[in-house]
């Protein structure tokens, strides 16, 4: 079955199985593999992608229901890997091994969004994504950080 | 197939050559070739004039100064890792080492790993594959791979130096090197490296340069970092399940529950028409194969009995074997019914002296035997799986002249020989991508996810096949931390002193590292008696961030914690007085570093309490007693009246000598101490019927950020001894008992198994 997406700005369609889930089809279909593959029952958070501005695990959502919604994939975070979140996570050395830091940002970027200085408790409450690493802490620095690089940016223009 | 005692011979021998010295003759830094001949390039983001293939205009073709490294005409410094990068910096490592003695321009720098393929043809200009498995692996800070690494960078940089003073008709004295320049001070003038790497290529230097001395700190001078960082924050980052390749197909992969178990019976008309289904392949493991002369050993890996479904893409395939009807025989690992039942073996068993007597230093038994003080305790550890975040998985691409394989594999010539072995061809056609390693802990070493796909391509000739496990079939057809009993007694002298320690261990793994190499039970306790017995059953297991330590470690501190209880003492300074006349001075260090920073003793609300621990691992059963590195924590905990344990802080010192990178060094143990803690709360395996039971983290839960403690790394326990040991699995071990002493301090209950989540911790 053809159906028609929005991944990060762009139209693409697909002629899958419309209960495929939406990370396989990011994944295997289109080949943008940033968004990764950790558990397949969204309790790890590595497959988070935005759907409409929302932070969502495509791991268990079948592309059927995402057709004509506005998908951002960690590949669209930023056009120039400038997003604050992005400087934050290298200037405070937040990865380990990566696998999870692709779904740990992107719902990061969906927190901000929402809550543009969050506090430690609704960090927690809305970063739940696995990382076996252990990278918390930093992760949780970075989120500040980033937080505040946005307010600084937008008192210089404002 | 299930000869367990081969994989712990193997792994024993592998983890002791850690140690073992990687030669490299001279010759092998003066070889320069024009060809491009080296590895894949991982997750690195290149800039388009090092993409492009490579030309023979001077003006952009870049040069090989030496089999480790390319200059390009613009500077940009290829550099060639014999370490994958799982996450513990290990590549970046490699990279600053040869850069510290390069002096080139870190911004500049690009990584890739060695193509072993090339050191089989080319007369191992790497050194890699010869010797054993291990060489090229482990901890980067071993002492020979940071040679052979500073020696290659040194070399190039005189090379380039000589070419230089060649250029100027100067003598090479009167050069220097400095961030990507070779410069005249006395005329002012300077070349670029890019400028002179086609001619450094043809200098033959009379001697090797000598290495400076490294410094303090010297790496994270160069960078703090990862090189791979900017790369995994914007999805570019290329683990093994990323690969692509033209045409690839994917498979689904079904193993016998029960391990050792063979695959009965299925059905494959009932899935024949489903859309995109290529086929199925059958893996058995008892076909006989080819035994081929590789002059490489590897750690033992073998494939369980299995089903692969085949299907134009991955979902199609996981649906497909969804909807597959497989019959198991399960075999003589079905008769364990329950972890009840295990955990009965063994606690039964340590009624019995043990069949090996590990240690037995002056009475042991005759000082128990007479003393009226006796303290006596037993302790289990459950299984527990590794759990990196990426899954299991291969690419392989068999043809007629070449096995080509991707791989997230945490030793890179494992991953070759496993390719070799089960494609059953010579090393020479063997062709290994390198790709970022999505977690290890010790899952990744064996690389049993490989040999699987290439069984499993060699019946789709011609094409790409990548084989992904589910999350579930990853974690029930683990490696796993063994189960562990263990039943310490001591006798405690009139200063409450332990006078005589016994322990009878009894598990479903080997080894005893973390128990019979640690301060306490090599000379401190004068009678050690250490007994160990091993229970054979089917279950799969292998290494696990500090395999043994992590049990040992908490069974020991919490022993310690007890016997200090008991006389009537401080923990902390039970600890010192029993660590007095320790030959090693980091213990003393460590644990005074860790409780002044902590507070240690600070007045606390009811409900909470502070625990300390202190552990060494890797030191490999050395007689030194300043080797490997020792890790002291303080647990901070509270638990309300309910039960609810919340762990508030954790404090690290720790002792592996001297620190290259401290930035590195901290987020090691942070991720180490987070390992530890979500060991010991959360993680446990169990069995019903032969099979294990949990198989995603619904089930086997993982900490997350709301549960994550405040955590402290410090740095005053060090020594400044001159070693540079493995930071990794060192926090990993004391951890545990630190918060079961935590516990014990604010509630009066003592935690003696793991995990802790499941004690009722109610107090009033």
């Amino acid at each position: 079955m053809k159906i028609d997406l929005r991944v990060n700005g762009k139209a693409q369609t697909v002629d899958v199985d419309p209960s495929t889930p939406l990370l396989w089809v990011l994944r295997d279909h289109l080949g943008m593999t940033g968004t990764k593959f950790g558990c397949g029952i969204a309790h790890c958070g590595a497959c988070t992608v935005h759907v409409n501005g929302s932070a969502t695990r495509s791991c268990v959502v079948p592309v059927e229901a995402v057709a004509g919604a506005d998908i951002t994939t960690i590949e669209g975070l930023s056009p120039d890997s400038q997003h604050p979140l992005q400087r934050a996570w290298l200037e405070l050395n937040v990865p380990q091994c990566g696998y999870c830091q692709a779904g740990m940002l992107m719902a990061a970027a969906a927190l901000l969004e929402r809550f543009p200085s969050p506090t430690d408790e609704q960090i927690d409450a809305h970063i739940t994504n696995i990382c076996r690493c252990g990278t918390y802490q930093r992760v949780r620095a970075a989120i500040h950080r980033a937080a505040a690089m946005k307010k600084a940016a937008a008192a210089r223009t404002a | 197939m299930m000869s367990t005692i081969d994989v712990s011979s193997r792994l024993t021998r592998g983890e002791r050559a850690l140690t073992a010295a990687t030669s490299l003759t001279r010759r092998d830094f003066l070889i320069s070739t024009a060809a491009i001949g080296g590895g894949m390039a991982i997750g690195i983001a290149w800039p388009s004039a090092v993409k492009a293939a490579p030309s023979n205009d001077p003006a952009v073709a870049p040069t090989e100064v030496s089999p480790w490294l390319v200059i390009h005409p613009d500077d940009t410094v290829l550099l060639r890792s014999p370490l994958p990068e799982s996450g513990n910096g290990s590549m970046t490592m490699a990279a600053l080492l040869i850069t510290k003695e390069l002096r080139s321009d870190w911004r500049k720098t690009r990584v890739e790993c060695i193509s072993l393929n090339r050191d089989v043809r080319s007369n191992h200009v790497y050194g890699a594959v010869k010797g054993d498995v291990f060489s090229f692996a482990g901890r980067s800070t071993k002492d020979t791979l940071m040679r052979l690494l500073q020696q290659v960078g040194a070399s190039a940089r005189e090379r380039l130096k000589v070419a230089a003073a060649e250029r100027w008709n100067v003598p090479v004295s009167e050069v220097e090197a400095r961030n990507g320049l070779i410069e005249h001070a006395r005329t002012g003038r300077s070349l670029r490296y890019g400028e002179l790497a086609a001619d450094a290529a043809k200098v033959k230097l009379d001697k090797e340069p000598d290495i400076e001395p490294l410094e303090d700190a010297a790496l994270g001078n160069i960078a703090r970092g990862k090189i791979v960082d900017a790369q995994i924050v914007n999805g570019n980052a290329i683990y093994g399940i990323d690969a692509q390749a033209p045409g690839m197909i994917y498979g689904a992969l079904m193993q016998s529950p029960v391990h050792g178990g063979k695959l009965k019976h299925y059905d494959f008309e009932a899935i024949r028409n489903m859309p995109g289904v290529l086929g199925i392949v059958v893996i058995d493991p008892s076909e006989p194969r080819k035994r081929l002369d590789l002059p490489l050993q590897g750690i033992e890996s073998w494939a369980q009995s299995a089903v692969v479904v085949v299907a134009e893409h991955y979902w199609q395939a996981r649906k497909a074997l969804e909807a597959l009807p497989i019959e198991w025989d399960d075999g003589p690992g079905a008769q364990w019914k329950s972890t009840a039942q295990l955990d009965q073996a063994l606690l039964e068993a340590l009624e019995h002296e043990g069949e090996k007597i590990v240690k037995d230093e002056g009475d042991a038994l005759g000082a128990l035997a007479a003393s009226e003080r006796i303290i006596e305790a037993t302790y289990r550890t459950p299984y527990a799986d590794q759990a990196p975040l990426e899954p299991l998985n291969a690419m392989a691409l068999v043809t007629d002249d070449r096995v080509e394989v991707w791989h997230s594999g945490s030793i890179s010539a494992q991953s070759f020989i496993v390719a070799a072995e089960e494609a059953e061809v010579p090393f020479e056609k063997v062709h290994l991508h390198q790709c970022l390693v999505g977690g290890n802990f010790g899952r990744r070493n064996f690389g049993d996810d490989l040999r699987i796909v290439v069984a499993v391509a060699k019946k789709f000739p011609g094409r790409p096949v990548k084989v992904i496990w589910s999350r579930e079939e990853m974690m029930r057809q683990g490696r796993y931390r063994w189960h562990t009993a263990g039943k310490l007694r001591a006798a405690l002298g009139d200063d409450g002193m332990p006078r005589a320690l016994q322990a009878r261990i009894c598990q479903t793994g080997y080894g005893v590292a973390g128990l019979d190499n640690v301060a306490y039970t090599n000379g401190l306790i004068p009678n050690v008696r250490i007994e160990t017995r091993e229970i054979p059953i089917h279950i799969l297991w292998g290494s696990y961030r500090a395999p043994g330590y992590n049990s040992y470690a908490f069974f020991v501190e919490s022993f310690i914690d007890e016997c200090a209880a008991a006389a009537n003492m401080d923990p902390l300074e039970y600890r010192l007085k029993l660590l007095e006349k320790h030959a090693d001075p980091g213990w003393i260090k460590c644990l005074r570093e860790v409780a002044a920073r902590a507070g240690w003793g600070k007045k606390l609300p009811p409900g909470q309490g502070q625990g300390i621990a202190i552990s060494n691992w890797g030191n490999w059963g050395s007689n030194d007693p300043q080797a490997g590195t020792t890790a002291a924590v303080v647990a901070h905990v509270e638990v309300s009246r309910s039960g609810e344990l919340r762990v508030l802080q954790l404090d690290i010192a720790f002792d592996c000598g001297r620190v290259l990178n401290r930035d590195a060094v901290v987020a090691q143990m942070e991720g180490g101490m987070l390992f530890g803690l979500n060991m010991s709360l959360n993680e446990e395996l169990n069995i019903a019927n032969g099979r294990i039971v949990e198989g995603n983290f619904d089930q086997y839960p993982m900490l997350r950020l709301a549960d994550t403690p405040r955590l402290n790394v410090h740095f005053g326990g060090l020594t400044g001894h001159a070693r540079y040991s493995e930071i990794g699995e060192p926090p990993v071990g004391p951890v545990g008992p630190a918060v079961a002493n935590a516990i014990f301090r604010a509630t009066g209950k003592r935690i003696r198994s793991m995990p802790f989540r499941k004690h009722d911790l109610r107090w009033t």
